[in-house]
C-alpha cells in the first residue's frame, strides 16, 4: 500500500463521518503499516523463519457531550472502511456522556528532531542477512560446558504510522526497531541442578546489535543461579541489578504516575505531590528525545510532540510529574505530555512512557558492595507491587547472598516484603553503571535494611 | 454453514494450485485464514471509556522440511497472495532447514475433513448493542452502590465470533466456527487509607446466555462484597504452614506451575523439571491430573454453555481430547502439538494452539484439572490442627526449569485446632512444585470441585484456558506476607 492511498483512505473516511453525524465533535483515524522478519532459536538450533505484514486503521468518534466510538479492521476496502466509520458513529451514540473529554489535539507547528528512529538497513534487510546473529546466540550456548539448551530470537520490524483528526492534525512517522534475545539453560554437571539466564537487547538500528553480548549475559546469569542455597531470616542491604531496579523501582513508578491510574486514586503516589518520597539519590526522567533510543519517538500516538519530563529529583516527586494523554491532560487542565501510547491500531490510546531513566550515581559496582557484612542481590522476580498501595512481598528468583563485600550463592525459596515508600526513602547507593533495556535504562541500586525472609527457618 | 465471503475464495481450485505449488518441495505445509469480529464495552466508574467493534482477518502459512519451519503472515488473503505466501513460506522453511541441526519429521495423520460450529442459545449478533451496554451499567451500578466503601469499579464486556479455516498437506479441510463471551468485574473499595479490590469473571464459548446465567448475574455484587470483605483483613505472619486450598487457587498452580513443564515444547528445550520423568512418581499417589479441553463438559457445573478454554479442533487440525497427564502420582503423559508428538514417537493430542492464524501453534493448556476423590471441606478443616484455608488468587509464577513457584491469594483463613478464623490478605504461598505435589495429604470431593477462566500467555500469544480442582491441603508451604 502507497502513502497517497492512506490519504485517500482518510480522506475518504473523515468526509464520510463529517456527512454522517452532525452530533459528532471531533474524530481521529489512525493508521499502521509494518512488516517484520523473525528467526526464532530453539534448542540451541535455528527452529523457524518467519515474515510477515500487516496494515489497519482505526477510527474514533468523539461527541459534543464527550462520548467515544471506536472501530478498527484491517481490510481496507471501501466497503468495510465505510462500515467501520458507520460503526464507530454508532458505538458512539450509545457511550455514555464525558464531561471531562475536552477535545483532541490541535495541529503542532513544530515536532523536535529525533535523529536515529530509523535505519535504512533494517526496513529492507533480508532474513538470508539477519541469520549470522541467530548463530552467534547458537555459538556462544554450544562452546560451553555447562550450557545445556537455549531458546532466543532475532527480530526486526518496520512500521510507518500516520494520523489524522480532525483538529486539522495530520502526520506520519516511521520507525525501524531490532532485538536479540537469548534465554540459556544450564546444568552443573555434579549437583545436577538447572538454572537459566535471560538477556535482551532492543535497538532502532541494526549496527547496535551485539548478539554475542546478549547470550555472554544470558549465560552469566544462568550460571550465577546454580546451586541455590536457603538462607534464615535477616534484616539487611539488597543490591538491585538493573533488572531488579526496572522491576521494583521503574515499572512501580511509570505506572503510578500514568495519569489515568492517578486520576482514579488507583496510585500509591497520589497525595504525594511536590513531596519528598525518597533518598537523595532518586532521580527519574521520562525522555523521549535520546537519540536513537528504543523508547523515543518524534510524536506520541495522538500527534502529540514527545518531551523530556522530570519526574522525580533527589527524590522529590514533581508536581508535573505525571504522564498524560490528552484526555486525562484535558481532564485535569493541563497539557498533553506526549504520552498516549496505542501499541497497534487495535487499542485507544492509552498511556506509556518514552525513556523512562533512572539517573546514575557516581559508585562504581565495587564501592556498593564492598560495605556489606551480609546482605543479598536482587536480579530478578516474577512479583510486582501494588500500585494502589506500594505494598510488594515477592520471591527473588533471580539472587545471591552477599557476604563481606563478596557476591555468595544464589538464593532459594527468599522472599522481600517492604512499601515502596520505604524503599525509595532506604535508597542509600547509586552505581555510575547502568544497563539500558528496551525503554528503561537502570543502574544497580542499594537499599538498606529490608526485610529478607529465608527458606531455612 | 454459511461461510464468510474472506474464506470462500479458498476454494477446491486454490487447494489444488497449492498443492501443485508444494507439490514435494517441503514435507508439510497449512494454512490457517481467520476472520474475525467482536465488540468490546469498557466502564470505569458508570462511565464508559471504550465502546469499540472490530473486524479482522488473520492469515498465516507454515511450510516445513526436515526439521526447519517457514512461516509467512499475510496481511490480505486472496487468491494470489496466498499462493504466494505458500512459496514464501517453503523458500524460509528450507532456509531453516539448511541451517537447523535438529532434524526430524512430521508424522502423517489421517486427514479431517469437518465443519464445527460452537452452539448459541442466543445468537451473537441478535443482541443489539443497547442490551450489551444495559447490561454492563447493571453492572457497575450494583458495584458502585455495594457499599460506601467502593471507590473505583471496571466492568468490561467482550465478545467476538470467529470462522477459521484450516488446510494441511495431508489433506485436511476444516472449518471452526466459534462464538466466545467474557465478562470481567473488578472493584476497588477503600477504608480509612487502605485499598483493596476484587476481580472476577465469567467466560465461555457460546451465544449472550452466558451473561445471563445466575452466576453472571450475580458478578458484581459478588466482587464488590469480596472487595470490601478484604478492607478489614489483616496481614499474615510468614513461616512453614499447613495449606487448604481452594479449586480456583489450586487449578491456577497446577496450570502454571505443574502444566507448563507438561507441554512437550518445553521439555524439548531442556526447560522443564519434568524432562525425562513419564512412568516416574511426581505426586502424592491420589493425585491425578488432566487435560480435556473438549466440548460437552460444562454440564457438570450446569452451565448452558461450553467451558471458555474448549475447542472442537487445535490449530494443527487436532480433535481436542482428554488427556492423563499424571495417574495416581505417576507421570503418564505430556502435552503435544504436530512437531512434539512426531519427535517424541507418540501420537498428538492436541495442543497445538496459536492466538490468532497470524501467530504458529505452540503447545497450549486447554481445560487443566485435578480429579476430586472424597474428602468434604469440612473434614479437610476439621482434621488440620495449625494452618491456613487460602481461596483465589490475585497472581503467580513459577521458574519452568527449577519449579519454584509464588503464589499471591487473594483470601485467606486462618485455620486453628480444626476451626476458620480470622480472614487476611495478601498472603503468598511458594515452594518448588514437585515436592508439594508430594505433600499434598487431602483432595475434596466433587461437591468441592470447580473451574475457573483465565486467559494465558506464553511467547507473547494469549489464549483462552480453563482450570479445576476441588479443595486440597498441602503441608510445609512458605507462606510469606508483609510483616
Amino acid at each position: 500500500m502507497e502513502d497517497s492511498d492512506i490519504y485517500t483512505i482518510a480522506d475518504f473516511c473523515s468526509k464520510l463521518i463529517e456527512k454522517e453525524n452532525s452530533e459528532i465533535k471531533c474524530t481521529d483515524i489512525y493508521f499502521e503499516k509494518s512488516n517484520y522478519i523473525n528467526i526464532e532459536i530453539e534448542e540451541n538450533s535455528i527452529k523457524n523463519s518467519e515474515t510477515g505484514e500487516d496494515n489497519g486503521v482505526s477510527i474514533r468518534v468523539i461527541s459534543k457531550n464527550g462520548s467515544l466510538g471506536f472501530a478498527y479492521s484491517n481490510k481496507l476496502d471501501r466497503i468495510t472502511l465505510e462500515k467501520i466509520c458507520k460503526t464507530a458513529i454508532k458505538m458512539m451514540k450509545v457511550a455514555t456522556p464525558d464531561p471531562d473529554f475536552k477535545n483532541l489535539p490541535n495541529s503542532f507547528k513544530n515536532y523536535p528532531v529525533v535523529n536515529g528512529l530509523f535505519d535504512k538497513n533494517l526496513k529492507y534487510l533480508e532474513i538470508e542477512d539477519s541469520i549470522n546473529y541467530a548463530e552467534d546466540l547458537i555459538e556462544i550456548c554450544k562452546d560451553d560446558e555447562m550450557a545445556i539448551s537455549q531458546s532466543g530470537n532475532f527480530a526486526s520490524g518496520y512500521s510507518k504510522i500516520f494520523i489524522f483528526n480532525s483538529n486539522g492534525l495530520s502526520v506520519s512517522r516511521k520507525e525501524t526497531s531490532c532485538i536479540i534475545s537469548s534465554n540459556i539453560i544450564v546444568k552443573d554437571k555434579i549437583s545436577k541442578e538447572t538454572s537459566s539466564g535471560y538477556e535482551r537487547q532492543i535497538e532502532r538500528s541494526l549496527s547496535k546489535l551485539n548478539a554475542i553480548n546478549v547470550a555472554n549475559l544470558a549465560l552469566e546469569d544462568a550460571k550465577q543461579n546454580l546451586n541455590r542455597k536457603k538462607i534464615k531470616n535477616m534484616k539487611g542491604p539488597v543490591i538491585l541489578t538493573p533488572k531488579g531496579t526496572i522491576s521494583l523501582i521503574l515499572r512501580p513508578v511509570a505506572a503510578a504516575i500514568n495519569a489515568d491510574t492517578f486520576q482514579y486514586k488507583r496510585s500509591f503516589l497520589v497525595d504525594k505531590r511536590s513531596k519528598k518520597i525518597g533518598s537523595d539519590y532518586l532521580n527519574i526522567e521520562d525522555n523521549g528525545l535520546i537519540h536513537g533510543a528504543a523508547g523515543s519517538q518524534i510524536f506520541d500516538d495522538e500527534g502529540v510532540p514527545c518531551k523530556n519530563k522530570k519526574i522525580l529529583e533527589n527524590g522529590k516527586f514533581l508536581k508535573n510529574g505525571l504522564l498524560h494523554n490528552s484526555y486525562t491532560a484535558g481532564k485535569e487542565g493541563v497539557e498533553s505530555t506526549g504520552n498516549a501510547s496505542r501499541g497497534s491500531y487495535i487499542s485507544i490510546p492509552s498511556i506509556g512512557i518514552t525513556n523512562f531513566i533512572m539517573k546514575p550515581g557516581d559508585l562504581t559496582l565495587e564501592e556498593i558492595f564492598k560495605d556489606i557484612k551480609e546482605g543479598i542481590i536482587l536480579n530478578y522476580t516474577g512479583d510486582s507491587p501494588n500500585i494502589s498501595t506500594g505494598d510488594f512481598s515477592g520471591l527473588i528468583l533471580h539472587g545471591n547472598l552477599i557476604q563481606n563485600g563478596e557476591v555468595k550463592e544464589p538464593l532459594n525459596e527468599t522472599m522481600i516484603g517492604i512499601n515502596l515508600m520505604d524503599l525509595f526513602q532506604n535508597i542509600d547507593a547509586v552505581s555510575k553503571e547502568y544497563r539500558v533495556y528496551g525503554a528503561f535504562q537502570a543502574p544497580w541500586v542499594r537499599i538498606n535494611s529490608v526485610n529478607i525472609i529465608g527458606g531455612a527457618n | 454453514m454459511e461461510l464468510s465471503d474472506d474464506l470462500k475464495k479458498i476454494d477446491e481450485n486454490l487447494i489444488k494450485q497449492l498443492n501443485q505449488i508444494a507439490n514435494d518441495k517441503v514435507e508439510y505445509w497449512d494454512i490457517r485464514a481467520e476472520v474475525n469480529n467482536g465488540t468490546s464495552l469498557d466502564f470505569t466508574n458508570q462511565k464508559s471509556k471504550e465502546i469499540s467493534s472490530f473486524e479482522i482477518i488473520n492469515c498465516g502459512i507454515r511450510a516445513f522440511k526436515n526439521g526447519g519451519w517457514g512461516f509467512s503472515v499475510l496481511k490480505d488473503p486472496q487468491r494470489e497472495s496466498i499462493k504466494i505466501g505458500l512459496q514464501k513460506a517453503m523458500k524460509l522453511a528450507k532456509l531453516s532447514e539448511s541451517l537447523t541441526k535438529i532434524k526430524f519429521n512430521i508424522a502423517r495423520n489421517d486427514p479431517l475433513i469437518e465443519e464445527y460450529k460452537s452452539k448459541s442459545k442466543k445468537n451473537l449478533e441478535d443482541i443489539d448493542i443497547d442490551n450489551k451496554i444495559n447490561l454492563v451499567k447493571y453492572h457497575e451500578e450494583n458495584a458502585s452502590n455495594y457499599s460506601s466503601y467502593v471507590k473505583n469499579t471496571h466492568t468490561l464486556y467482550m465478545d467476538g465470533h470467529s470462522q477459521t479455516l484450516f488446510l494441511n498437506s495431508f489433506g485436511s479441510n476444516i472449518i471452526q466456527d466459534l462464538s466466545l463471551v467474557r465478562l470481567f468485574c473488578m472493584v476497588f473499595t477503600n477504608k480509612n487509607g487502605t485499598t483493596q479490590s476484587s476481580v472476577n469473571s465469567v467466560a465461555g464459548v457460546g451465544g449472550y446466555e452466558i451473561v445471563e446465567t445466575e452466576k453472571a448475574n450475580n458478578l458484581s455484587k459478588k466482587t464488590a462484597k469480596e472487595a470490601v470483605e478484604l478492607l478489614d483483613a489483616k496481614s499474615p505472619v510468614g513461616g512453614k504452614l499447613t495449606v487448604i486450598a481452594d479449586s480456583k487457587l489450586t487449578g491456577t498452580i497446577i496450570h502454571e506451575a505443574f502444566g507448563h513443564a507438561c507441554e512437550a515444547d518445553l521439555v524439548l528445550n531442556n526447560e522443564s523439571i519434568l524432562k525425562g520423568m513419564i512412568g516416574n512418581k511426581v505426586a502424592s499417589e491420589q493425585v491425578t491430573i488432566v487435560d480435556n479441553p473438549s466440548m460437552g463438559q460444562a454440564e457438570q457445573f450446569n452451565l448452558p454453555y461450553e467451558l471458555f478454554g474448549s475447542y472442537f479442533v487445535d490449530d494443527e487440525g487436532i480433535p481436542s481430547q482428554k488427556t492423563i497427564i499424571i495417574e495416581n502420582g505417576i507421570l503418564k503423559n505430556y502435552l503435544h502439538n504436530l512437531e512434539t508428538s512426531s519427535r517424541m514417537g507418540v501420537p498428538p493430542n492436541g495442543h497445538g494452539r496459536a492466538s490468532v492464524s497470524s501467530e504458529r501453534p505452540q503447545v497450549r493448556m486447554g481445560f487443566t484439572y485435578i480429579e476430586p476423590k472424597d474428602w468434604s471441606l469440612e473434614d479437610i478443616i476439621e482434621d488440620t490442627k495449625n494452618g491456613i484455608l487460602c481461596k483465589d488468587f490475585q497472581y503467580g509464577y513459577t521458574d519452568p526449569t527449577t519449579g519454584n513457584f509464588q503464589f499471591k491469594c487473594r483470601f485467606s483463613y486462618k485455620i486453628k485446632d480444626g476451626e476458620k478464623k480470622e480472614i487476611m490478605r495478601d498472603v503468598s504461598l511458594s515452594g518448588m512444585i514437585l515436592e508439594a505435589l508430594n505433600e499434598i495429604s487431602a483432595i475434596g470431593n466433587r461437591k468441592t470441585f470447580n473451574y475457573s477462566v483465565g486467559i494465558c500467555g506464553k511467547g507473547g500469544q494469549r489464549v483462552r484456558v480453563c482450570d479445576g480442582a476441588p479443595y486440597i491441603r498441602i503441608e510445609d508451604i512458605t507462606v510469606g506476607g508483609l510483616s
